[in-house]
């Protein structure tokens, strides 16, 4: 019994620790600037262009990815066919890729390859573009979105489904009627996970659409100048934004998937 | 052709399989499915309704072939154990949820009638997940059965409920049916299903169908020691000594047994009891019709309800005899009693 609780209070201690250590690192963000400094900041041409590209860009690049996600997960989640596993695999890759090698592997994509001319041609051009930030965003954030759809079809009991369809509605009139109203929460945690993650994307943006001051500039990108341009005041005010808006971003998620 | 008929069905999806399956059912047959987990049944009712394509064989109702009909197309209705009500929809929108495909006016209507017929009438405004499961049931048999479908195939639909109300739902279900005039399959392991709504049976085990026939034939003759042992009857290995006047007198392991089934002498044969079918008494009953009075030793007994099960041995047999709590009480029965089983001849089925 002794050594059954020195273990429990080991592993308590250890989370304990480790929030603690999140929380003091989060939360000097908050202390650190000076509070006028920010305020200022918030509202420089700079701040208010890449807050503005951010969340437009953001909104675009959910909304392209819930497009992808839903009959993804739900193909996923419900059928069987041939190279699934590979489908499966290859959409989670980004998850564990680096973000810089996925910048660089779209580049190559959209880059001078038929596929990168194709779209050119049809007025698509992604490198170096805000086109660009969006499509990184999406190839980005689509491997999260892709697991909790399916996750989520996954719950909803499939025989709901044979249910609508005995009483005379078709696939695609079921899906309507009955999975995609019960999948709602997961849509919902799935588009704000989007929604954080393209706000949040980096590395991807950086190599595909580049870091160009007031031209590709998203909240990272600014961070990431004004922190090599020494300018420490923009530098955080960026990075309390984007904290802020993953706060929203997990609260909503986590009230989505209570009621799930 | 019959009304609806099955031809060699075989589906194998790996875990559950489905092979040769064959039979027919007439227009208002009432059909019990039953047999052990894993036997492959709800497989059988998701073949049927489309669900799951088979690999072989076809399905034909109304002379139509709907082997390669989607669901939708099939006006089969499903009724599972664990309901499947739209969680998202009130009762009204799940009754009516069929029938809006079907047609735009007197809905309102048709639902409130069925409502009503079901006792369900005062819910419709309620969500399903604040109902009891004998209504969320009463709701899942309203929304399968308005829409008229040719046939009703039901997966457990009372296994879920208390004895009580799955009684009350029982009933509700016979008159429904009755009503609508519905075909009904329906899997379940509660043996008062069977007895009480079908008229024909069907075993499954490992994905065959070892059985089917109407109730009285597949209960009296099970085909099998492991059917016979499905719908507790006696199965008794023995050979015919003699055939007077088509009535046969069957040597079992040392004692004799008189049928009135028809066998030749000589012939082995396998000989089915209910356990219903015996009487037992404390004394050597005298002037009594019945052919058979076996002198057995109670072995033991298994209260189960209402009812108890005796297991009697004659000789090196076992038999299983089913009597009344009260009749224990009063012919005093207890492990060891020296007691007789009396069967009439018509009783000692030869299978």
């Amino acid at each position: 019994m002794h050594k059954l609780n020195l273990f429990r209070s080991a592993l308590i201690l250890v989370s304990l620790f480790i929030t603690a250590l999140l929380m003091f690192a989060v939360v000097s963000l908050f202390l650190v600037p000076d509070v006028k400094d920010v305020w200022h900041n918030i509202f420089s041409r700079e701040m208010i262009f890449s807050l503005k590209l951010s969340v437009l860009t953001g909104l675009m690049s959910t909304f392209l990815v819930m497009v992808f996600s839903i009959p993804i997960g739900y193909a996923l989640s419900r059928f069987t066919f041939t190279g699934k596993g590979f489908v499966k695999t290859i959409i989670d890759l980004p998850v564990a890729f680096p973000e810089l090698v996925l910048g660089l592997c779209l580049l190559l994509l959209f880059g001078n390859t038929w596929l990168g001319k194709a779209f050119d041609s049809l007025g698509l051009n992604f490198v170096f573009t805000k086109k660009g930030v969006v499509i990184a965003q999406f190839f980005t954030a689509l491997p999260y979105a892709s697991r909790i759809m399916k996750s989520t079809f996954d719950y909803i009991d499939p025989r709901m489904e044979f249910v609508s369809r005995s009483l005379g509605y078709s696939m695609p009139e079921t899906f309507i009627n009955v999975s995609l109203p019960l999948a709602r929460n997961g849509v919902l945690a799935s588009a704000v996970i989007s929604f954080a993650r393209c706000i949040g994307t980096f590395g991807t943006v950086l190599i595909l659409a580049g870091g160009t001051y007031m031209k590709t500039e998203i909240l990272p990108i600014t961070l990431y100048l004004n922190i090599s341009y020494g300018n420490m005041g923009m530098a955080l005010t960026s990075g309390i934004v984007l904290a802020v808006v993953s706060f929203i971003a997990i609260y909503i998620f986590e009230k989505a998937e209570l009621v799930l | 052709m019959s009304f609806f008929s099955v031809e060699n069905l075989n589906i194998n999806l790996g875990e559950f399989k489905l092979q040769q399956v064959s039979f027919d059912l007439d227009r208002m047959d009432y059909l019990t499915v039953i047999g052990p987990t894993g036997a492959g049944k709800t497989i059988l009712l998701e073949s049927i309704i489309g669900f799951w394509q088979p690999d072989e064989g076809r399905i034909y109702i109304e002379e139509q072939d709907i082997t390669n009909e989607p669901p939708e197309k099939r006006r089969i209705g499903i009724v599972y154990q664990d309901y499947a009500l739209l969680p998202h929809f009130t009762v009204y929108e799940n009754i009516a949820y069929g029938l809006k495909k079907k047609q735009k006016q007197g809905i309102k209507e048709k639902v409130h009638e069925i409502a009503i017929s079901l006792n369900i009438d005062h819910l419709l405004h309620r969500m399903p997940l604040t109902l009891s499961g004998g209504e969320q049931q009463r709701v899942a048999l309203a929304r399968a059965l308005i829409v008229e479908p040719r046939m009703l195939l039901m997966d457990e639909p009372l296994s879920a409920l208390d004895p009580k109300t799955r009684r009350e739902t029982r009933g509700l279900l016979r008159h429904a049916i009755e009503r609508f005039g519905t075909t009904v399959i329906h899997i379940t392991h509660d043996m008062e299903d069977v007895w009480s709504l079908a008229n024909k049976v069907a075993i499954f085990k490992d994905g065959c169908m070892l059985q089917f026939g109407a109730l009285e034939d597949v209960f009296n003759r099970p085909k099998s020691e492991f059917i016979a042992e499905f719908v507790d009857a006696t199965i008794l290995k023995g050979m015919v000594r003699e055939n007077r006047d088509g009535i046969s007198i069957i040597d079992v392991n040392g004692f004799k047994l008189t049928s009135l089934d028809d066998a030749t002498p000589g012939e082995k044969v396998r000989v089915a009891i209910r356990p219903e079918d015996i009487i037992v008494a404390r004394e050597v009953p005298r002037d009594i019709s019945a052919h058979n009075v076996l002198e057995a030793t109670l072995e033991m007994i298994v209260r189960e309800g209402k009812t108890s099960s005796l297991k009697l041995r004659v000789r090196d047999s076992l038999i299983t005899v089913l009597v009344a709590n009260s009749t224990l009480h009063r012919l005093d029965l207890k492990p060891g009693d020296r007691i007789y089983a009396v069967i009439k001849g018509a009783n000692v089925r030869i299978v």
